[in-house]
């Protein structure tokens, strides 16, 4: 694909907004009953476990859902991938920090700012083409950026911050 | 010089100008072109395509390294089996995602990664049914994943490294990449910089060039305002719509506005008067009343201007309008009223000058008149008494006091000349005359004079004789008189020689010399002696008199008629003076005055004479000289008289005075000629104090025979009326009378015809006038006395031969005329008389052409 033709490119990507009942903000969580998935610790103010939220597959589904069209630097074609904003994850545990490290369960580690929070930013996705995501496929969490709808996205430090078989986000100062 | 650096200059600036465009329009070609490649650049860097792909490669194979790790562990461990498949899922992962991820596809297709690639692929779908077994399964498996595990480990290692290499590789072709597109704009850049310098220097000399434009602007603008603020000219210039632009210091001072106050204002309402203004709006200023510029023939006029302070003065406009931009005109205004003055002052200076010439030129002719006169009535006085019987004494002191008469009639005439010839009055006359006769006649006159100092006087011809000649006879005798006078009063008991020699040479000149045996002059002398007022000191002087003006005159004389003079001397020896003057040789000779002065003393018949003459004195002299000659004199006082006296009784002559009251002379002449009285056709003698060439052949026309200058001397008045009354004695018809009374040719008039017409044209006129006057005359000898229109013809015949100078026959002619118009019949014999005068005027006018 030649260079020049990225910023011309065909975006198929679609923003499909389900609203789903609105989890009312500072909601107390409810308690995982699935397996866990994601383990959210640090500055927040809603907890569901000690010091942490737990979060299982169930309780993301049941949250305000995303899903878009793009394509990615590691995959072949267009993707349609569902999840949470992470806007609204972090709602949802009332964070205040300014920062959220994320971990993989493969330990990779980065830093996604708040500034990354945002409307149409990037959502924590559970679907790939409406399957789940197993960890064999990057599964079964996934931050993935709307990289083709917002030319900004498709940058290194974007790339860096789009981590896969994501388990555990620790909200800093 | 000037003229081609501005050439230069202007096409080194089109050159400079092309130049700068091109390079700026390459310039704008780069850039675009530039911007195009960083562009490129830019999103090829803002948009990555890449992960960190180093450390995704390298994680490969440290998940790899813990999957086998989990592996060992699990062997000694059975709880740590879900570590396992964890393991293994995130290096599967990890491998899908390089088998498919977009980023790795350069990888992907590179053979040296295919074998590894493959064998790790291979391994890992083996692996996965044990993996994803149940616990039991697995853990008996572990050992086999293990040895797998161990065998695919340098595939993991090999692939990632050659990973590696192929993605150095494509780092260096993206660094080559920047480093291309820098170096490209390295040279857009220097380009950029060669054309913004070129732009740069072409700006700078731009600059430099409309500089010194400016400048040359201002140094020319200064030069001219220095030049219309020194001009002594009012400069005024003002707009189509007449309000004064300019306004310059001289203008201020000629105008008394100041520059400020007259701009704005309409010129022609502010400096010239206001009916002058109307008067001009249509007049010199129709240019710009009709918006145009002024023709070459409008450009200068004068016009009466006004000042401020309401002084009105002439002004002299030069005035057009500078076609450059804005149509203005422009005016120089001088004020002329100084000049006008010194022309009206000249013009005064000269009315004046001119009124005293005037007054001056009367003044000599009252001179002329009234100091002659009274002095010939004395002197005519004195002769008379000569003829009465005197005691010695008497005899004596009437000699004494007619010599003194005559000394003061001779300078009376000398001032009197002097005076015209200063006044630039004198003109040479030209009449035809023989010198013979004319040395004869000096001889008379001055042999007396020079027998009482007991000289004898002759002349002689010295080579051929030259006999009729043209010229200006009595100067040349006056000349002549005076020198032979002068050799006279300086010689006693000797010789007076007068010669005349005709010089060869184009200019017919004749020299005429005149010496003596007298005391003779000093070489010192002899240059002053022409010299006005001149006396040299010496007895003979004191003893003779004389004004010493004698010579200056002859000298003047002798010039006027373009000649010259000089003297030769030896003391004690005697005197040589001679003068050369141009004579024209000529055929007709007037010899009856001439015959007239040397005429022996009358003896012929008494006549009859009719004197008209106003003056007592005059009369009374006339009177008793021809008394004492035997003749019968009639007086007339003025012409009325005279005509009446003419009317009743035939007069062998009549002496006619010119100038006279109650009826002049001419007057009474045309009253004799023209009527039937009983002297109608006598001959008629003119008496005048001025008679010029010119009076003299009006005389002529008039019918008078023949004309006396005042003073009258006796022997001449004598010589005359006998010579006029000839023709009448004779008895013969009134036509065969008329040669002797008139000439059968006049030559004042043929000369004057020949001065005035060119040769060729009056060689023409004359042929045609021959062929009219044969036609005519036979025509008129044929025609009887009765003929209708024998008046007319004869009347312009003799126009005719009065333009022509036949004046006999014209004479004859009209004669005719007069009769005709009288009433009479003309006679017969007079008519064919007209034919034998007819043929000898036309031979004697041939002769003279011929001649001429």
């Amino acid at each position: 694909m030649s260079l020049l033709a990225r910023p011309f490119l065909t975006v198929f990507t679609t923003l499909v907004l389900l609203v789903a009942p609105p989890v009312a903000a500072q909601e107390a969580l409810p308690m995982p009953e699935g397996e866990p998935l994601l383990t959210v610790t640090g500055e927040i103010s809603v907890t569901n476990q000690d010091e942490a939220a737990v979060f299982d597959r169930a309780m993301l589904e049941s949250m305000e859902t995303v899903t878009f069209t793009t394509s990615t630097i590691w995959t072949e074609g267009p993707q349609t991938f569902t999840g949470v904003p992470l806007s609204e994850l972090m709602e949802a545990v009332g964070a205040t920090g300014s920062s959220m490290k994320a971990t993989a369960i493969n330990d990779y580690a980065v830093d996604i700012p708040r500034e990354d929070w945002v409307q149409d930013g990037p959502i924590l996705a559970y679907l790939n083409d409406g399957e789940e995501m197993p960890v064999r496929d990057k599964g079964p969490l996934w931050v993935v950026y709307p990289y083709d709808l917002n030319a900004s996205y498709q940058s290194e430090v974007i790339y860096s911050r789009s981590i896969w078989q994501l388990d555990r986000i620790v909200v800093v100062e | 010089m000037a003229g081609y650096d501005d050439f230069s200059n202007r096409r080194t600036g089109w050159v400079q100008t092309g130049a700068a465009t091109a390079a700026l329009v390459l310039s704008v070609a780069l850039v675009a072109w530039m911007a195009l490649l960083v562009l490129r650049g830019v999103d090829d860097l803002s948009t990555a395509n890449s992960d960190n792909v180093q450390w995704s490669l390298a994680q490969a194979d440290v998940e790899f390294l813990r999957f086998r790790i989990a592996l060992r562990d699990a062997e000694e461990d059975p709880t740590a089996l879900e570590s396992v498949r964890r393991r293994f899922d995130v290096f599967y992962s990890r491998m899908a995602t390089i088998e498919s991820g977009e980023m790795y596809r350069a990888m992907r297709d590179d053979p040296q990664f295919r074998g590894p690639r493959t064998r790790v692929r291979d391994f890992l779908s083996e692996s996965v049914p044990f993996i994803d077994s149940p616990d039991a399964d697995l853990r008996a498996s572990l050992p086999l994943l293990a040895e797998r595990a161990e065998q695919v480990n340098e595939d993991v290692r090999s692939f990632s490294l050659a990973a590696l290499t192929a993605y150095a590789g494509i780092s260096d072709d993206r660094r080559e990449g920047v480093m291309q597109l820098l170096a490209y704009l390295g040279i857009v850049l220097a380009v950029l910089f060669v054309a913004l310098a070129m732009v740069a220097f072409t700006l700078f000399r731009l600059f430099r060039l409309a500089q010194g434009r400016a400048h040359q602007v201002e140094s020319a603008a200064g030069r001219m305002r220095t030049i219309v603020e020194t001009s002594p000219n009012a400069i005024v210039v003002f707009d189509k719509s007449g309000a004064i632009r300019e306004f310059n210091p001289a203008a201020e001072r000629m105008f008394g506005y100041t520059r400020a106050e007259a701009r704005g204002r309409s010129a022609m309402h502010l400096l010239l008067p206001h009916d002058e203004a109307e008067a001009q709006r249509h007049g010199a200023f129709a240019f710009a009343e009709q918006l145009r510029r002024p023709r070459l023939e409008e450009r200068h006029f004068e016009v009466t201007v006004r000042s401020r302070d309401g002084r009105l003065f002439p002004a002299e406009f030069a005035i057009d309008r500078s076609e450059a931009g804005l149509p203005l005109y422009v005016a120089y205004i001088r004020d002329i009223s100084r000049r006008k003055n010194d022309e009206a002052e000249l013009r005064e200076a000269r009315d004046r000058a001119l009124a005293g010439e005037r007054v001056k030129s009367e003044f000599l002719a009252v001179m002329s008149h009234e100091m002659r006169t009274p002095l010939n009535g004395l002197l005519g006085t004195m002769q008379l008494l000569h003829d009465q019987p005197l005691s010695p004494r008497q005899a004596d002191l009437l000699e004494r006091m007619q010599a003194s008469g005559e000394l003061l009639l001779g300078l009376v005439n000398d001032v009197l000349d002097l005076a015209k010839f200063e006044a630039g009055k004198m003109k040479a006359e030209s009449e035809p005359f023989s010198i013979t006769q004319l040395l004869d006649g000096v001889m008379h006159t001055a042999g007396p004079v020079a027998e009482s100092y007991g000289n004898t006087l002759s002349w002689q011809w010295v080579g051929a004789p030259r006999d009729g000649v043209e010229g200006d006879m009595r100067r040349l005798r006056h000349v002549l008189l005076n020198l032979v006078g002068n050799a006279a009063k300086f010689t006693r008991q000797g010789e007076i020689e007068v010669e005349v020699e005709c010089l060869p040479g184009a200019e017919s000149m004749v020299e005429f010399r005149v010496s003596d045996s007298g005391i003779g002059i000093a070489e010192e002398d002899l240059e002053r002696v022409f010299n006005d007022f001149e006396t040299l000191d010496s007895s003979y002087a004191r003893e003779t008199g004389g004004t010493g003006l004698g010579l200056g005159i002859a000298r003047r004389f002798v010039k006027l008629m373009g000649g010259e003079i000089g003297a030769e001397s030896e003391p004690g020896e005697g005197s040589l003076f001679w003068f050369r003057v141009p004579l024209a040789p000529t055929q007709a000779v007037v010899e009856r005055l001439v015959e007239a002065w040397s005429a022996p003393e009358d003896t012929g018949a008494p006549l009859d004479v009719l004197l008209v003459e106003d003056n007592e004195i005059n009369r009374f002299i006339v009177r008793e000289m021809l008394d004492s000659a035997g003749h019968s004199v009639v007086e007339a006082e003025n012409g009325r008289e005279g005509v009446d006296q003419a009317a009743r009784h035939r007069f062998d002559v009549i002496l006619m005075d010119i100038s006279m009251p109650i009826m002049d002379g001419t007057e009474a002449v045309q009253h004799i000629r023209g009527g039937d009285g009983a002297s109608r056709n006598t001959p008629i003698v003119a008496l005048t104090a001025h008679a010029l060439p010119e009076e003299r052949a009006r005389f002529h026309r008039l019918g008078m025979e023949a004309c006396l200058n005042k003073p009258v001397e006796r022997q001449k008045l004598l010589a005359t009326l006998r010579a006029a009354a000839a023709g009448e004695n004779a008895e013969t018809p009134a036509v065969e009378a008329a040669p002797a009374s008139e000439p059968l040719i006049d030559d004042t008039v043929l000369a004057h015809f020949h001065r005035n017409v060119p040769q060729e044209a009056g060689a023409r006129l004359l042929a045609r006038f021959f062929d009219e006057m044969d036609d005519a005359v036979i025509t008129l000898a044929k025609s009887g006395p009765d003929a209708a229109d024998l008046a007319a013809t004869a009347h312009k015949c003799a126009g005719s031969c009065g333009t022509f100078g036949a004046e006999a026959m014209r004479a004859a002619l009209i004669r005719i005329e007069a009769r005709i118009k009288r009433g009479e019949r003309p006679a017969q014999g007079d008519l064919a008389a007209l034919q034998p005068l007819w043929n000898r005027s036309r031979a004697e006018l041939e002769a003279r052409m011929a001649a001429a």
